[in-house]
């Protein structure tokens, strides 16, 4: 992999963070008591990420991409299981994004990726209540085919589900909205 | 005209002063088989690390002698870290490509994930799970600089679920 597309993975993984930041504002507002105090010190911890990636883009010559002033959320949050559901789903995406920067040639690159990936997976397993067998990897293959246009994915009936279907709802670029799912729509950037 | 049998061409060959390797350009089928290639052995080192973690959770599934809820409580949550472990197995196993007749995880000695291998023992307590558990996160991460991207991906995503395991065990 040449460094262009190392500096692109970090590039990703810088919008993965920025993303959380965003993220987890949102579901800060709906979250009490030490649910809170762990939703602001992750919000921490992405803070201190974003910085740390930019650093290293900055080093490598390139400006590191702004975060966007607005993000589309993936569901609506109105509770906390529903915050909480939020913020499982944001540190997935960050996992995903650190995956990326494991496929680099760059060895110390690769450790930093896969570290990271270890942080934000054990955080998601946090929010979430349960662990995953393969964060940040997509390994549903064609179980779900992504539909050829608007369509309503089967109800989720539990946790896992819910998980299995915004993986596969990212793979799709469809936004899970309550009653169903629909086609991205254009707008601010989907979580 | 000349007729060569399988018989006689190594003769000829001999007489030649040439050997088999000089005539062919692809592996050398009078060699014997080729060695492993390095992305194989390692492959063959995390399944056997990951054959003898599933093997640590069996031994302490099995084990649990606890009382009453306490004791289904946990063998349910060590049974859905199995689990997990087994899918990981499923996965590295399949990509694991090599001829038949070989045997699929003879480095089985080189485990580095404190899940050693030999014998299983005849109780293993939560924090062992746990050590090995970190163990094994470690050695994947350990190994990721010397493997093609796609495995590196696999070994990154088993070391964080391995990492989360970690702080279900306690850690």
């Amino acid at each position: 992999m040449t460094a262009t597309t190392a500096l692109s993975a970090l590039q990703a993984a810088l919008a993965a963070e920025n993303a959380a930041i965003f993220g987890y504002g949102a579901a800060g507002a709906h979250l009490t008591g030490s649910s809170l105090a762990a939703a602001e010190q992750d919000w921490t911890g992405h803070h201190e990420a974003r910085d740390a990636l930019a650093a290293m883009i900055s080093r490598r010559g390139a400006t590191p991409a702004a975060a966007q002033a607005f993000y589309q959320l993936p569901f609506r949050v109105h509770d906390a299981a529903s915050a909480k559901a939020l913020a499982a789903h944001l540190e997935d995406g960050v996992t995903s994004a650190y995956l990326g920067l494991v496929a680099v040639s760059d060895q110390g690159l690769r450790r930093f990726g896969a570290l990271a990936m270890q942080a934000a997976a054990r955080r998601a397993a946090s929010w979430r209540g349960s662990t995953q067998a393969f964060p940040g990897l997509d390994l549903l293959g064609p179980t779900r085919a992504c539909p050829a246009g608007a369509a309503s994915p089967p109800p989720p009936r539990n946790h896992d589900d819910v998980t299995s279907l915004l993986l596969w709802a990212r793979r799709c670029h469809i936004v899970v909205v309550r009653g169903g799912a629909q086609v991205h729509p254009a707008g601010g950037q989907s979580l | 005209m000349l007729l060569a049998s399988a018989t006689t061409l190594p003769l000829l060959f001999a007489t030649a002063g040439c050997r088999s390797s000089d005539i062919f350009a692809g592996p050398d089928p009078l060699a014997g088989r080729p060695p492993l290639g390095r992305d194989v052995l390692t492959l063959q080192a995390v399944i056997a690390s990951e054959e003898n973690l599933i093997r640590l959770y069996r031994t302490a599934i099995g084990g649990d002698h606890g009382t009453g809820g306490h004791r289904t409580a946990q063998a349910r949550t060590l049974g859905s870290l199995l689990a997990q472990h087994e899918r990981h197995l499923a996965q590295l196993r399949a990509r694991l490509i090599q001829p038949s007749g070989t045997s699929p995880t003879p480095t089985a000695r080189l485990s580095a994930s404190g899940a050693t291998a030999g014998p299983s023992p005849a109780r293993v307590t939560v924090a062992r799970l746990r050590a090995a558990e970190r163990a094994s996160a470690a050695d994947l991460v350990q190994r990721l600089a010397t493997v093609p991207p796609a495995l590196a991906q696999l070994f990154a995503s088993i070391a964080a679920s391995d990492a989360t395991h970690v702080t279900v065990l306690g850690g």
